[in-house]
């Protein structure tokens, strides 16, 4: 074997330079990753306030957030908005993508249109749908205006409606990008594949139903492994669409946690809610990554 | 009774003309093939007749009924394409099932289809894969299973044999051919392999941009080719085209043919069909096998510039009147590189091309 005869400085500098040129953002992320990560654990079971302390009082923190009615309110809404949110984009993106997949004219320009809201930050997309939804600036006031004036559009102000306008500002951001993931892979179908099925009688639909769509597994798992990330760590939308509110009706976890540890003075309860989170993030990550990690092995 | 008639079709794409005035004529149970080089509109035509693209002009006639407003399922047709075009998630049986499903066909009847099917082309252990779990060979089966598996007025073949190897496309060529004896079905078959056309059709349409070049059976084709392309294009190794003068010598009509320094003259017969030519340029086709040995030393004296021997003959390659010729020659005849053959033309079998119309003349 030729590598047994390299000089021995070679194989000095093929074994370390790779680990030295790797070190300082493997400490990086060591240490402001990992590291933070195990802090905040450690600070969820300590009686941590406005500032970190470690008074040690084991389960106190994650008991007091299964008490707290606002917790509750949270997870409850991330329920609402994590399945809202990741059916509708889904619906909406597949949608656009099969219409955009039928050879229309202006593609290039429809599909930039229905992508470019992915450009916009959450914090732009939920401030603008904060000004359409707002009763007395957008919707509700310009249909008064015209005349209507029995319309009324008011959940952005209404606690039981206040999260569905999230979920709405939610879908309009992220349809595109899901229209734009699903049409490289219709793109990705080959042409005589319909034409086979056209002869087998089978109508547009029941084509994209059983032979397309089916078809798109792998695309489909990746959208919802990237949607429900989305979802989970929601915070920005919420801040700048709602800031959690009327009261607390739409709070998020991630509005919740930024609540206790930094407005609030509740660090020790926010650290408790965001292990909760990580632990969420965790089980639908850990899966997913086993999961191709394992196939890339195999392959 | 006719199984397909195209008449008069065309098909334009925005500005260019794909397919410029098709007329086809098949009766019941032929095996029709078009061949032509690749882009010259086979599939578009195909795609016509199995309804999936409609033409800008003319009719398309199956089983004497026009079917022009006709959707793709209700023409009777099944078509096996050249990418296989299996559905990627469905197993092998789920695939031929479709159609059958789609139909509303029972489910007892749609797996004894299935086992018929299965027999008939010996897959019953492909049965429960997956195409990805397949090989070329193996799709190419699936794809003619599941056009079989119903019992169609009409095969519509898309080049299904030209991602197979050598040897496999040799096998499933014999095999369709002893299909369509068994089925005794009408068949289009495009191809853009000679030899396929050659063997499989009973009719042959070859086209070039658009144009039915020539249309007839294969014997006709061969030995007629109605002008220089579909001589060219039509056997192997391929015509050779030899410009010559009409000449007219003691009242036979011929050719004067010239390599190195000898010459002779070769007479033609029936001559006088070629009397207006007299004087003037022409290109004389004489395939390969079209040479003799002139055992009495007369012919054409040739010096050999190249042999490439295949096993049952040696191609012979000469120089007449300045152009390359091949002689497919007995291997007991041919003499190696740089020897001199006495080569004589079999005149009777030669064909004569008009040089600026390209067209046959006589
Ligand atoms: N949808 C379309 N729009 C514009 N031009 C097209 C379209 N479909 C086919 N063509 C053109 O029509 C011509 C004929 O195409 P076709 O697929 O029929 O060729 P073909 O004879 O089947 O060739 P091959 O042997 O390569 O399969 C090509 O030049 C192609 O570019
Ligand atoms: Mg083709």
């Amino acid at each position: 074997m030729s590598v047994t005869s390299r000089p021995a400085h070679y194989g000095f500098a093929e074994h370390w330079l790779p680990r030295l040129v790797l070190a300082p953002s493997f400490l990086l992320v060591l240490v402001f990753l990992y590291g933070f990560i195990a802090w905040n654990g450690a600070l969820s079971f300590t009686a941590s306030r406005l500032l970190p302390n470690y008074e040690w009082v084991g389960l106190a923190q994650y008991e007091a957030l299964f008490a707290s009615e606002r917790w509750w309110v949270a997870v409850h809404n991330l329920f609402i908005f994590g399945v809202l949110f990741i059916g509708g984009a889904m619906a909406v993106g597949i949608v656009l993508a099969i219409l955009l997949d039928q050879k229309i004219r202006l593609e290039g320009a429809l599909r930039t249109i229905y992508l470019y809201p992915l450009a916009l930050s959450f914090i732009v997309t939920g401030t603008a749908w904060g000004w359409m939804l707002n009763p007395g600036l957008g919707l509700e006031k310009l249909m008064h205006d015209w005349g209507y004036a029995g319309f009324s559009f008011d959940w952005l102000v209404n606690p039981d409606r206040s999260i569905y306008t999230i979920v709405i500002a939610g879908i309009w951001q992220s349809s595109g990008f899901v229209m734009a993931l699903f049409l490289a892979g219709l793109r990705g179908i080959d042409d005589s594949i319909i034409k086979a099925a056209q002869i087998d009688g089978a109508s547009l639909p029941r084509i994209y139903w059983r032979i397309i769509l089916p078809a798109m597994r792998p695309v489909f798992f990746s959208t919802l492994m990237i949607l429900a990330h989305i979802a989970i760590k929601s915070f920005d939308l919420v801040m700048a669409l709602t800031g959690g509110g009327p009261g607390f009706s739409s709070d998020l976890p991630a509005t919740f946690m930024y609540q206790m540890a930094f407005t609030r003075g509740q660090m020790g309860l926010g650290a408790a809610s965001a292990m909760m989170m990580l632990v969420t993030v965790s089980a639908v990550v850990v899966p997913y990554l086993y999961s191709e990690l394992r196939r890339s092995r195999h392959v | 009774m006719g199984a397909l008639a195209i008449k008069n079709v065309t098909k334009r794409f925005g500005d260019t003309h794909i397919l410029k005035g098709i007329d086809i004529h098949v009766d019941s149970g032929e095996f029709l093939i078009l061949v032509g080089p690749s882009g010259c509109g086979k599939s578009t035509l195909m795609n016509i007749i199995a309804g999936l693209e409609s033409p800008s002009g003319g009719e398309v006639h199956i089983a004497d009924r026009i079917v022009n407003d006709v959707a793709p399922k209700d023409r009777d047709i099944a078509m096996v394409f050249q990418s296989y075009a299996l559905y990627p998630t469905m197993n092998v049986r789920q695939n031929i099932a479709f159609g059958l499903e789609t139909r509303g066909v029972p489910k007892k009847e749609q797996d004894e289809v299935i086992a018929r099917v299965a027999k008939m082309l010996q897959m019953d252990h492909l049965l429960d894969r997956k195409p990805g779990q397949l090989s070329g060979g193996q799709r190419q089966r699936v794809a003619m299973g599941r056009a079989l598996a119903r019992n169609p007025k009409l095969f519509l073949f898309d080049e299904p044999l030209s991602n197979l190897d050598a040897k496999l496309r040799v096998e499933m060529r014999t095999e369709i051919k002893q299909l369509h004896h068994r089925l005794k079905t009408t068949i289009v078959y495009v191809t853009h392999d000679q030899i396929e056309a050659m063997t499989l059709g009973d009719k042959i349409a070859v086209m070039k941009d658009g144009v039915i070049q020539q249309f007839g059976s294969p014997q006709q084709i061969y030995d007629t080719p109605a002008n220089l392309f579909v001589a060219g294009f039509i056997g192997s190794p391929s015509m050779n085209f030899i410009p010559a003068h009409l000449a007219s010598e003691g009242g036979v009509i011929g050719v004067s043919l010239q390599s190195g320094d000898a010459a002779c003259f070769a007479p033609l017969l029936d001559s006088q069909r070629y009397a207006a030519y007299v004087g003037k340029r022409v290109i004389v086709g004489v395939r390969p096998e079209q040479w003799d040995l002139a055992a009495d030393g007369g012919g054409l004296a040739c010096k050999i510039n190249l042999t490439e021997p295949t096993g049952p003959d040696t191609i012979v390659f000469t120089q007449i009147n300045g152009i390359e010729v091949q002689a497919r020659l007995h291997p007991r005849d041919a003499r190696s590189p740089g020897s001199v053959l006495h080569l004589r033309p079999d005149m009777s079998k030669a064909v004569l091309f008009d040089p600026e119309t390209e067209i046959r003349i006589g």
